[in-house]
């Protein structure tokens, strides 16, 4: 019989302890900020099995060197075209409201930073007038165009709904040791 | 008095400007062609000019996107491959091989053609068959085919498929070589219709990766010529079915070799003379679209060098009209256009040709 009262006994101290600290906080705090926290507490847990694999990404990341609106930047040494980081876009995207190529050509530019060759793929970004800023033309490892998969003279706006020349992007595909 | 001053000009006035007839608006026609005359293709259209006057005769409008313009003597016509956007840039497209006359440099007949065009500006992206009646388009859509037009009966014929093979280089009577990247020759010949009826393929002759062969090239007297990025020529020529292709040469001396072709349209012969001019520059491997400080010349025959022609401004495109006192045809990174003696090799004078992507005989 004692114990049982006991056992009412605490769990009317946690109830009451509960009770009294839920209020305190809902006259310290708003609803909007217990949840904003409550977000941020279950993302951070959430990340946590991330944290490894990010790190990893973190590790494999290309390191940058330059001015991407230079024809000089090491990932347009097989470039000929106009830089979209120049018209709107970046090296890796297409201004506003054109079009990506999904077919493109290739070639091999050699990072200063980490002394890597990396193979990169050059899309043209198409359907608007060619965008006159920034042109290009880099020949390192350009071919003729009838080894069409390395010239960097032909317009690449294959596959897409219009077929008008706006600008180039460089994405990287791998690396040559890979 | 004043008064009367007044009067007398309200009267007179009239009378004298009733002395000169009023001019009239009229419209030139373009003159049986002359000497040297030769046409600068550029971004918007094909300019004629005479290069012995320097005087502009005439302008094709031509799509942006189209390779070249190849005119055709005993027909009195031009043939061009156009695309068009229906929007400019956008909307929808449509290929063309337009057929303007040489009166009034008007089109007057079009032949729709596959979307497939190559839409590079060329010039051996486009070859008339040597028996004036079977056009050749080069396309890319990315695989490489050739369209075949008729341009006498009008009408397009079928569309080739060439992969791996670019470059149009028209010979024997309705024949055309092709460079592939495998570092062959292909020779497709027609038939009357303008069918393929036979195939052919060389020996390997280059090696793509080591040293390619460039896809602009030049005709000769029996033939074309070739040259490596690194400066070797290959003459080339058929026997019917029959591949031949001579053993190459190198351009300058063993110890020049730092010395590249480049440019745009950088070679050009003089077919009957058998001279061979070819912009050069010194620089690295991959540097074969870099203008040339000089214009070497060659005599076929001896395959000797006979001149160096040093150039103020580097030389992206040039070509020799094939007259018996011919001129050389400069264009160079600046956008000037410039002639000379092309046996003298004389400087006669600069013409206002702004945009010349490549030049063609006339």
């Amino acid at each position: 019989m004692n114990i049982d009262r006991l056992v009412d006994r605490t769990y009317y101290w946690i109830d009451e302890k509960a009770r009294n600290t839920s209020l305190a906080l809902a006259r310290k705090l708003s609803r909007r900020n217990f949840l904003s926290r409550l977000g941020m507490f279950i993302a951070g847990a959430a990340s946590f099995p991330l944290l490894p694999v990010s790190r990893s990404f973190a590790q494999d990341s290309i390191q940058e060197v330059g001015d991407p609106q230079s024809c000089d930047y090491w990932r347009y040494c097989a470039m000929s075209g106009t830089l979209c980081s120049c018209c709107g876009g970046s090296y890796t995207s297409c201004p506003p409201g054109s079009q990506p190529s999904p077919i493109t050509w290739v070639g091999t530019c050699r990072n200063p930073v980490d002394g890597r060759n990396y193979l990169m793929s050059y899309n043209d970004c198409c359907g608007k007038a060619v965008c006159s800023r920034c042109g290009c033309h880099n020949t390192e490892g350009d071919k003729p165009v009838y080894f069409n998969s390395n010239s960097n003279t032909v317009l690449w706006c294959f596959g897409t709904e219009d077929t008008s020349y706006h600008c180039t992007v460089s994405l990287v595909l791998g690396t040559d040791d890979e | 008095m004043r008064l009367l001053l007044s009067l007398v000009l309200t009267v007179a006035a009239p009378l004298a400007m009733g002395q000169i007839s009023p001019e009239e608006i009229s419209v030139e026609t373009l003159p049986e062609p002359g000497s040297n005359w030769f046409i600068s293709k550029t971004g918007n259209g094909a300019y004629v000019f005479d290069a012995e006057s320097g005087e502009m005769q005439g302008l094709l409008s031509l799509s942006r996107n189209t390779p070249a313009v190849t005119p055709y003597h005993p027909r009195q016509e031009f043939y061009a491959a156009e695309s068009y956007m229906s929007r400019g840039v956008r909307g929808e497209r449509t290929d063309l091989v337009a057929v303007y006359d040489f009166e009034n440099l008007s089109p007057i007949a079009e032949i729709i053609i596959p979307n497939h065009m190559a839409r590079l500006q060329v010039r051996r992206h486009l070859g008339l068959m040597n028996d004036g009646r079977h056009l050749a388009v080069l396309n890319m859509n990315p695989g490489h085919s050739v369209s075949i037009v008729d341009v006498e009966d009008r009408v397009f014929i079928y569309e080739i498929s060439t992969p791996g093979c670019a470059v149009i280089m028209p010979v024997a009577t309705s024949d055309f070589l092709q460079v592939c990247g495998d570092g062959t020759l292909q020779l497709i010949q027609l038939d009357l219709s303008g069918y393929e009826e036979n195939r052919v393929r060389s020996d390997v002759f280059f090696n793509v990766i080591d040293d390619a062969v460039f896809d602009r090239a030049t005709p000769s007297a029996d033939g074309w010529i070739l040259v490596t990025h690194a400066g070797v020529i290959f003459e080339v020529s058929t026997d019917d079915d029959e591949i031949n292709i001579e053993d190459g040469w190198r351009l300058g001396a063993e110890d020049e070799s730092d010395w590249r072709p480049g440019g745009n349209e950088f070679i050009t012969a003089h077919k009957d003379y058998g001279l061979l001019y070819v912009a050069m520059h010194e620089g690295e491997v991959d540097t074969h679209h870099v203008p040339g400080d000089e214009i070497w010349v060659f005599d076929m025959a001896t395959r000797n060098r006979v001149h160096r022609l040093e150039l103020d401004v580097p030389a992206d495109s040039i070509m020799v009209t094939q007259e018996a006192e011919p001129k050389l045809l400069v264009s160079d990174e600046e956008g000037g256009m410039h002639v000379y003696d092309a046996i003298s090799f004389a400087f006669e004078r600069t013409i206002n040709a702004p945009g010349a992507s490549h030049f063609e005989d006339f």
